[in-house]
C-alpha cells in the first residue's frame, strides 16, 4: 500500500519505521531540512522536504496514487487542512489525522476525515484503566458506526447486585457482551445472568448512551 | 480572529459603525493596533479552540472573519465557525491561492491577498498615467 | 593506484565517454572489473516498478554507447539499469553490495540560479561512499 505521512516528528518517524517494516511503500513529508536529512539517513530515501499543505508538494509526492494519508504534525490546523486536501483534491481513499486538542475531533469528523487519533484521549483512557475506582473504561472506539466498547465495574455495594440482566434498564442499542468474574472463565451474559459485586462487564454502547448504561449497571 | 494590521483596522472600522465587535488574538500585545477608542471587546485566546470561541460569543455571532498569518489556522477556525457554530457569514484570508481555491470549493468563502495584491500592483503599473504623476495615497 | 572493482555511474551526459575511458585505463593495470550503472529515477507520482518506455530506451542507449566506448579501449564492461527513487543512495548501495573499491563518476559544470552547483547526487556519494571516489569534472568553457 502507498502511504503518505505528513510530519516527520517523533510520531511520524516511528510510524514510518513501523510501516516500512510491514512492507508498505511510504513517503514522509517534513518541513524541516535537518529532520528530513535525519530520516533519510535512518530509513533511506523515504522522506522529502516540503509542506504537506501545499498542493504542489502533494502532487509531487504522488498523493494521487496514495491509498492512505496520515497527518501527524503537532498542529491540528495543519493536519486538518492537509487531510482535506488529500481527500478532496487527490481523492485519497483513507485519511487519518492526529488530533492534539481532543475537542477538535468533532470538526475533523465533520469535515470528513476518516480516522482521528487523539493521543491525549488515549492516555486518558489508559489512566482510567489504571485507576481501579474509575467506573467506566473505554476499551475501543468503533468510529465509523459511532460505537464504543467499554468496561464497567460493579462496586461492592451497588444497588444492582442480585438483579438479573433483564431487570436492568439498559439503554436501547446497548449490548452486554462479556462478564469477567473473579478467577472464573469470562462468559457471555444472557438475560437471566445475576450481577455480582466486583463483576467487570464489557459492553457495546454509544457515546450518547454510555452514562445511562453506567447508571443501569451500577444503580444510583 | 487575528489582531494584525488588517484585523485591528477592520475591527476599528466595524466598531465605528456600531457593530458589536469582538476581536481575538493569541497575544495581548497585538491589541495595541486597535484604535484608542475601540468600542468592542478584545479577547486573548486561540480562535481554533471551541471554548475560546464560545467565550467570544460565537454562538450569537452573525459573522466570523479569520485574519491570522496562518492559512491553515484561518481555514480551521472558519470551518469550526461554519460547521459547528453555524455562523451565517464566514470569511477567510488564505494567502495560498491554491488552498483558497480548494477550500472555496468546499464552501469556505475566502480571498487570497496574494492574488488580489499582485493583480492590483500589475494594474497600477500598467495603468496609463497622465504626465503630472499623481501621488499614490 | 590500483583497483579491482570499479563502479561507474553514468547519466547520458558528455562526461560519460571520458569517464569510461579513464576507468578502462585505471582498470587495465590490475585487470579490474568495471560495472557501469544507469540509475533511472522514478517520480513519486508513479509506482517504483512502473515501466517508462522512452526513459528505459534512453538508458539502454546510453549503456550500449558506453559498451562500445569501452570496447574501443579494448575493455569489456558489465552494464546494469537500476530503477529507484533517488540516484545517490542507489549508487552507494550498489557500491556496498558489489564491494566496489572505486566509484568513478563524471560531473558537468552546472549553474543553478546563477550559482555553481554539484546537484544532490555527487555530494551524497562523496559523503556516503564505502570506498574511494574519483570525480571527473568536465571543463566546459
Amino acid at each position: 500500500m502507498y502511504i503518505i505521512i505528513i510530519g516527520g516528528g517523533q510520531v511520524g518517524y516511528y510510524l514510518a519505521k513501523a510501516l516500512l517494516d510491514e512492507g508498505h511503500e511510504l513517503l514522509v513529508l517534513e518541513k524541516d531540512a535537518a529532520r528530513t536529512a535525519f530520516i533519510c539517513n535512518e530509513l533511506g530515501s523515504v522522506c522529502i522536504r516540503g509542506d504537506g499543505c501545499e498542493m504542489a508538494t502533494l502532487e509531487e509526492a504522488g498523493a494521487g496514487r496514495a491509498e492512505m494519508f496520515v497527518a501527524v504534525t503537532g498542529d491540528d490546523e495543519d493536519n486538518l487542512v492537509s487531510c482535506q486536501a488529500a481527500k478532496h483534491k487527490f481523492n485519497v481513499p483513507r485519511t487519518v489525522a492526529r488530533v492534539n486538542n481532543p475537542k477538535n475531533e468533532t470538526i475533523f469528523k465533520k469535515m470528513g476525515i476518516d480516522v482521528t487519533i487523539s493521543s491525549t484521549k488515549i492516555i486518558l483512557e489508559s489512566i482510567e484503566e489504571e485507576v481501579p475506582t474509575h467506573p467506566i473504561t473505554h476499551l475501543l472506539d468503533i468510529q465509523e458506526q459511532g460505537l464504543e466498547i467499554v468496561e464497567i465495574k460493579i462496586p461492592p455495594h451497588a444497588t444492582t447486585i442480585g438483579k438479573t440482566v433483564k431487570e436492568l434498564p439498559l439503554p436501547a442499542g446497548n449490548t452486554l457482551s462479556l462478564v469477567i468474574r473473579g478467577q472464573q472463565k469470562p462468559f457471555v451474559p444472557d438475560e437471566d445472568t445475576v450481577l455480582e459485586a466486583e463483576d467487570q462487564i464489557v459492553a457495546i454502547t454509544t457515546p450518547e448512551t454510555e452514562e445511562a448504561l453506567e447508571t443501569a449497571l451500577r444503580g444510583s | 480572529m487575528g489582531c494584525g494590521r488588517v484585523g485591528g483596522r477592520l475591527a476599528g472600522l466595524l466598531a465605528i459603525e456600531e457593530h458589536d465587535v469582538t476581536i481575538l488574538d493569541l497575544n495581548d500585545y497585538s491589541f495595541r493596533r486597535l484604535p484608542p477608542k475601540f468600542g468592542g471587546t478584545a479577547l486573548v485566546g486561540n480562535g481554533t479552540d471551541e471554548d475560546t470561541l464560545k467565550k467570544a460569543g460565537i454562538e450569537k455571532a452573525d459573522a466570523f472573519i479569520a485574519l491570522t498569518q496562518g492559512d491553515n489556522r484561518n481555514i480551521m477556525a472558519c470551518q469550526i465557525a461554519k460547521h459547528i457554530f453555524n455562523v451565517p457569514r464566514v470569511l477567510c484570508r488564505t494567502y495560498d491561492p491554491l488552498r483558497r481555491e480548494l477550500f472555496g470549493s468546499l464552501g469556505i468563502e475566502s480571498f487570497s491577498p496574494t492574488t488580489i495584491f499582485a493583480q492590483l500592483v500589475k494594474e497600477k503599473l500598467l495603468e496609463e498615467k497622465p504626465e503630472g504623476e499623481k501621488k499614490a495615497n | 593506484m590500483e583497483f579491482n572493482k570499479i563502479l561507474v555511474p553514468v547519466t547520458g551526459t558528455t562526461a560519460d565517454d571520458e569517464v569510461i575511458k579513464l576507468a578502462c585505463q585505471l582498470a587495465k593495470k590490475s585487470k579490474a572489473k568495471i560495472w557501469t550503472v544507469y540509475v533511472l529515477t522514478v517520480k513519486r507520482t508513479l509506482p517504483l516498478d512502473v515501466e517508462i518506455t522512452p526513459d528505459v530506451k534512453k538508458a539502454e542507449e546510453v549503456l550500449d554507447h558506453i559498451t562500445i566506448v569501452a570496447e574501443d579501449e579494448g575493455y569489456e564492461v558489465e552494464t546494469d539499469l537500476l530503477q529507484a527513487r533517488e540516484a545517490g543512495p542507489t549508487i552507494v548501495d550498489e557500491a556496498v553490495e558489489r564491494e566496489a573499491d572505486l566509484i568513478l563518476m563524471g560531473v558537468v559544470y552546472k549553474r543553478i540560479f546563477g550559482q555553481f552547483s554539484l546537484g544532490s547526487v555527487v555530494p551524497y556519494v562523496l559523503q556516503n561512499a564505502p570506498c574511494e571516489v574519483i570525480l571527473y569534472h568536465q571543463y566546459t568553457p
